[in-house]
């Protein structure tokens, strides 16, 4: 299938588009957090935009590029899978309009210090409750959609249960908590279970989407795969949120079922990365356009890497004693944000823009595309190796040695600079994959690169 | 694999973890009060949690390890510091962090706001969370910590002259700054008494000292000074 089908289908379009413009946004405000541990800003600009605003705007960011992805994603491949039209396509275009807007009120209320507080959860309880409304339209619309059209498969029911599950966690940061405790006990409900269970569930429903799309495999058997992975994922996702509960006043027990549960998360992935490359090796005629083929690539390793093993690395107790809450959680969340689900969301792109504006056979001028794979992906990858020196360095001089906090932060700026550095290499990455995906033009005859051992490898330096 | 067992897979996965998890849950909330000493909760230490919101302290400082990584951890920021700690840090940051290489921003906050902020700082301290974290932890004596305890252990006069930073100025062996003479050298011409008097008022002995005098020390400590300094020399009086 290298068109779409259904009209409803190219509403998916504006979501991918703003939020590809929130994502470089999320970038230009990462270099200047990135700055503010390098160089020393005067108390000035300090009480005017301290850090902790710029770091709410970073992380609310990200969270909203991400879930504008899954949702333009969602209207995407719903009406294919569900062979119908959308039940409400303008109540798709109002939902977005709404989500903008409540977007930019968020951050520009961040700026004045209209805020909830809590970390990744800043949006205001009055703004809580327009995104809880976008969220129940969203799910009626995909809900009735897919009802309605009475072609219940794997890949719906996973994408359904995976986006009612996201909007009931959602639930669970919104109520004032009087025992801090309490409050992060449920503050993980929302972030973990969202990435290591909701989000997991909606990504591999739209992974299962595009290879079944790219490779014309066997749907049962790759819906088979399906559930074996999810199986994995929920079993060590759910009562792995206990890797969580380690420091913050729970009971002992959860040292135990939290170490592990965990430590078994990276064995899913690596079904995952497995599953990939079978798909990849069994239809070798299928690998085209190319780049997709990086980007399916490069999200299996850097999914493994950084939320596999850099999450293992520091999530059985006793070492998480000495690493928790330092420099080294920023290398792996960095790292996995970007392997799972940063990827994810640009392979989709990828995937449903061209058919989208209907470029003959799914393919694409993808020169400028490559620049922007590696750059974004190099950048981010040296990036989180420097975080994670300046997190072992913080582990040994502040939490091992006991030296103050100011005086353990004091060797981490040089590595902060290389992180800034890195940062810079990742905004120019990201631009050009922006640029690149919203001027997506029809590949030309003459400059077919041909399929071969360094195809992957960028042969000029224009970008679109 | 059948597609059968897939599915068994998936149910058995999924559901056997959810199991565990609502049972710890419903376990963890029947420890919470005793371990989080919920009945020393009361409606100040809500108004410090709701200030402490308020002001999105928790986008540069962790707290129970949670939150930014741009300022000290606060979980036990109570004992760390102490009250009055806490109050000039939230009164005046700005005076304070004045030669920090890092601000922290002015925001203005009511004396009662702060106040507030004490109360719930001292309840989170309390929270018994397996005594994390370990460099704030009595448990875990810090190695810094102990190293000074050492060195005041072996010379109380050592610990003096950290303690009033005569290092900034004169240099021992290969530490110190160059403002003054090197402290290996007064003894070759001066004895304990001298330093000692010398310490109380540079200005009466040498007028336009631009050293500073420290009346703050008591005639025993100044005394102690003298006679550590005095022994650094690497020979004796000379007349």
């Amino acid at each position: 299938m290298t068109a779409t089908v259904y009209r409803s289908q190219r509403i998916a379009y504006w979501y991918f588009a703003l939020a590809l413009v929130l994502f470089a946004l999320q970038i230009v405000v990462g270099l200047w957090i990135a700055l503010q541990y390098v160089v020393t800003i005067p108390q000035g600009v300090v009480d005017v935009f301290p850090f902790s605003t710029a770091r709410a705007m970073h992380t609310n960011l990200l969270v909203l590029w991400l879930l504008l992805g899954f949702m333009g994603a969602t209207f995407y491949l719903v009406p294919e899978e569900a062979g119908t039209e959308l039940a409400w396509p303008r109540l798709a275009v109002v939902q977005l309009v709404v989500l903008a807007a409540t977007g930019v009120t968020a951050l520009v209320g961040f700026f004045f210090g209209w805020t909830q507080g809590r970390p990744l959860l800043e949006i205001p309880t009055e703004l809580d409750f327009v995104v809880v409304a976008a969220a129940l339209a969203f799910l009626a619309n995909v809900g009735v959609t897919l009802q309605r059209a009475r072609r219940w498969n794997a890949v719906q029911g996973t994408l359904l249960g995976g986006l009612v599950f996201l909007a009931a966690m959602y639930l669970f940061g919104m109520p004032f908590y009087r025992n801090l405790a309490v409050d992060w006990y449920y503050w993980w409900w929302v972030v973990h279970l969202w990435v290591e269970g909701a989000w997991e569930l909606i990504t591999a429903a739209m992974a299962a989407f595009m290879l079944l799309k790219l490779t014309g495999v066997d749907r049962r058997v790759v819906e088979k795969w399906l559930y074996v992975e999810l199986g994995l994922f929920l079993f060590t996702g759910i009562a792995g949120t206990g890797h969580h509960y380690y420091w913050l006043g729970a009971p002992r027990a959860w040292l135990w079922i939290g170490g592990a549960f965990s430590a078994l998360e990276p064995l899913p992935i690596l079904l995952m990365v497995w599953d990939t490359w079978r798909a990849a090796k069994d239809k070798p005629g299928a690998l085209q356009p190319r780049l997709t083929w990086v980007y399916v690539g490069g999200m299996a390793i850097l999914h493994f890497v950084g939320a596999g093993l850099f999450g293992f690395a520091h999530t059985l107790p006793q070492i998480n004693y000495y690493t928790h809450g330092s420099q080294v959680t920023v290398s792996h969340g960095h790292l996995a944000f970007y392997g799972a689900y940063a990827l994810l969301n640009l392979s989709f792109f990828y995937f449903a823009i061209p058919r989208i504006k209907g470029l003959p056979g799914g393919r694409y001028d993808e020169r400028a595309g490559h620049w922007g794979f590696w750059l974004t992906s190099l950048g981010v990858v040296g990036m989180s190796l420097a975080f994670a020196v300046a997190g072992v360095l913080q582990t040994y001089l502040e939490r091992v040695r006991g030296e103050p906090f100011m005086i353990a932060q004091q060797p981490m700026r040089f590595w902060m600079l290389i992180v800034f550095l890195h940062g810079l290499v990742v905004l120019a990455g990201v631009l050009t994959t922006v640029t690149h995906l919203l001027t997506l033009r029809p590949e030309r005859v003459a400059e077919v690169v041909p399929i071969d051992a360094g195809g992957a490898a960028p042969r000029a330096a224009g970008t679109a | 694999m059948t597609p059968r067992l897939a599915k068994g897979i998936f149910w058995i996965g999924t559901l056997s973890s959810l199991v565990v998890f609502l049972a710890m849950t419903v376990h963890t909330h029947r420890s919470f009060d005793a371990l989080t000493h919920a009945d020393a909760l009361d409606a100040r230490v809500v108004e410090g949690k709701r200030a402490f919101e308020r002001h999105n302290c928790n986008d540069c400082h962790t707290i129970l390890g949670f939150g930014a990584y741009y300022a000290p951890d606060l979980t036990r920021a109570h004992a760390r510091l102490g009250e009055d700690g806490i109050r000039r840090r939230l009164e005046a940051p700005e005076v304070l962090f004045a030669d920090s290489y890092r601000k922290m921003p002015q925001q203005h906050l009511s004396p009662r706001e702060i106040e507030d902020l004490v109360v719930f700082l001292g309840w989170v301290s309390n929270i018994e969370n397996h005594d994390w974290p370990p460099q704030d932890s009595p448990n875990r004596w810090k190695r810094s910590t102990e190293r000074i305890l050492a060195g005041a252990a072996m010379s109380p006069a050592a610990a003096l002259v950290k303690q009033e930073s005569c290092l900034e100025c004169h240099a021992i062996g290969g530490t110190g700054g160059g403002a003054g003479p090197r402290l290996e050298w007064i003894g070759g011409r001066r004895d304990a008494e001298w330093v000692a008097r010398y310490l109380a008022n540079p200005g009466a002995v040498f007028p336009g000292s631009r050293m500073p005098a420290y009346p703050n020390l008591s005639e025993g400590q100044r005394l102690m000074i003298g006679e550590f300094v005095v022994g650094l020399a690497a020979s004796g009086r000379t007349p």
